[in-house]
């Protein structure tokens, strides 16, 4: 269980929800409405008490605790490291007594298996993406949120990282955070929506995406095509 | 490349001390009574062992203190406990004048409570604030350099001359009594990065990364910056702050091996003590009517081979 309990932080606030178990969300808002800040805040990237994981608030938690329920996939993909490779960026992802996925496994998985040798700063940024979400299989933990997910991706990529999302056993409960109303949409998880700072919407996906809501919150920048959301540049002018 | 370096960096440690300003005679090395025997088993072995470990250490924590602070400027000297080590020994030179024991005594005083002060400050910094830590380092080495002055004033010529020697770095000692602590340290601060290699390459990736990952970010980082202080003030404290030596060698190793830091750790080690070695060779053998201080070769070597480095790095990149 995560429990979000009225948190301001930043752009934040009163920000409170819950995340039974086996249960997954999508986070939707627009550009700087705090997403990223809130999911920075669940895994205590920023520090703040108002976050409880599995009963205990996140601040509690010892690392190799937080380690196991915790894990947050950013954007992009930012390493230091000159020489790290693809392979020993998996390797790193193993987190102490949790259950994970042989890096070799994974790289097929997503079809990146050329990669192993290569450094993790001559990726380019849709490799680096598919190597973010490849650690997280491997990492395992038992939230995982995931920043744009399918940002940089290709049209393949996007169906394959989709396909992962919803059905890989990697992944115990999701938090997404995309641009993408498609991916959100057949994705089908219950909405969060974020508006400067402030929760708008909370609940089904189906009910987000009646045709009202979506006038509410995305004005004309969003229309229905056979049951596809996609940005309406005829609006453009 | 590698096979060549490795076995050049054997060669000079095994011939570095056949060679100085007095030869030896072959045939007495083993003949307790003659001066050969002395020269080389009580000068000459202890030097080259005590220019090893010390290399050795001083490189490792270089590479330490390059991969936390992520600068490549930072070096085993910039929290000031070289500083502190040199302050202590100006105290010992001019109010204990002419004994020994108080020099070493007072030097790793020196060192080790720059050591103190730094784990005292830091635990009222954020833990996150490794940069402030860094800055508390430079201020400090302000402090030190001031408080030198005026005890250069309170000193006379030949004191003044102890000093200004003891920043130029020394490694001439008499037998194996000031090679133990060095070689202790130095092996203690090996097992301990080894030991940490992994936490290590994970703060080197990303600090998030490795926080994400179970790491203690703040508490780890300061842990190992005062354990290598630690064995830098022990060494610096007997030889005296010998400068360039934890700067360039990470740099060439790196540029050499091109790997992660956790490949880099016994390499660093070996070949900073080598590096050394090789520094104290040529100090030894330049011909001068006695040693050049070993700092002074250390820089003239090391300078222009690390800007050789750093265009042809940029050439190759």
């Amino acid at each position: 269980m995560l429990h979000v309990d009225n948190l301001s932080h930043q752009i934040l606030k009163q920000v409170s929800f819950s995340l039974a178990c086996d249960q997954n969300l999508t986070l939707l808002g627009n550009n700087g409405s705090g997403k990223t800040t809130l999911a920075k805040a669940i895994c205590n990237l920023i520090h703040t008490d108002n976050v409880n994981v599995e009963g205990k608030k996140v601040t509690h938690l010892t690392s190799r605790e937080r380690a196991r329920y915790l894990n947050f996939v950013p954007a992009k993909l930012s390493i230091y490291d000159e020489y790290l490779t693809v392979f020993d960026y998996l390797k790193l992802n193993v987190v102490k007594d949790t259950p994970s996925t042989h890096p070799d496994t994974v790289l097929e998985l997503l079809e990146i298996s050329h990669l192993k040798n290569k450094q993790c700063q001559k990726l380019s940024s849709g490799e680096s993406g598919l190597l973010l979400i490849a650690g997280a299989m491997i990492h395992q933990a038992l939230y995982t949120i995931f920043d744009e997910p399918t940002a940089n991706l290709d049209q393949a990529k996007k169906i394959r990282v989709y396909d992962l999302l919803k059905n890989s056993s990697c992944f115990h409960n999701k938090i997404i955070i995309t641009h993408d109303l498609n991916l959100a949409y057949k994705l089908g998880y219950p909405i969060l929506f974020l508006q400067e700072g402030r929760v708008h919407y909370h609940g089904e996906c189906e009910t987000f995406f009646e045709p009202n809501h979506l006038q509410k919150y995305f004005g004309k920048s969003v229309k229905n095509i056979e049951g596809n959301f996609v940005v309406n540049y005829d609006e453009s002018f | 490349m590698k096979a060549f370096s490795l076995l050049l960096a054997i060669a000079i440690i095994f011939i570095a001390p056949f060679f100085g300003q007095i030869d030896l005679n072959f045939h007495d090395m083993l003949d307790k009574s003659s001066s050969s025997y002395l020269l080389f088993w009580e000068l000459r072995i202890p030097r080259v062992t005590i220019a090893f470990f010390s290399g050795a250490i001083l490189s490792l924590a270089g590479l330490v203190f390059q991969s936390l602070f992520r600068n490549p400027l930072t070096t085993p000297f910039t929290l000031g406990v070289a500083s502190g080590a040199t302050l202590g020994t100006a105290i010992a030179i001019v109010f204990f004048a002419g004994a020994v024991f108080w020099q070493y005594l007072f030097s790793f005083t020196g060192a080790l409570l720059t050591v103190f002060i730094l784990f005292l400050i830091s635990r009222s910094l954020k833990t996150t604030q490794t940069n402030s830590l860094l800055l508390v380092g430079v201020a400090l080495s302000f402090f030190y350099s001031a408080a030198l002055m005026v005890l250069f004033f309170l000193s006379d010529f030949s004191q003044s001359y102890s000093i200004v020697r003891f920043t130029m770095g020394s490694l001439n000692i008499i037998g194996f009594d000031l090679v133990y602590p060095v070689c202790i340290a130095s092996i203690l601060l090996l097992s301990a990065i080894f030991f940490y290699r992994t936490e290590l390459k994970l703060l080197l990736a990303s600090l998030d990364f490795a926080f994400l990952k179970g790491i203690e970010v703040g508490r780890l980082t300061i842990m190992l910056l005062l354990l290598t202080s630690l064995a830098t003030a022990v060494c610096v404290s007997i030889i005296g702050p010998i400068g360039f030596v934890g700067l360039i060698v990470p740099h060439i190793i790196k540029t050499l091996y091109q790997k992660s830091s956790d490949q880099l750790i016994f390499p660093t080690f070996f070949y900073g003590g080598v590096f050394l070695v090789l520094c104290d060779l040529i100090a030894r053998n330049l011909g001068a009517s006695s040693d050049i201080p070993i700092g002074v070769i250390t820089s003239l070597v090391g300078g222009p081979f690390f800007i050789y480095l750093i265009l042809h790095r940029n050439r190759t990149h």
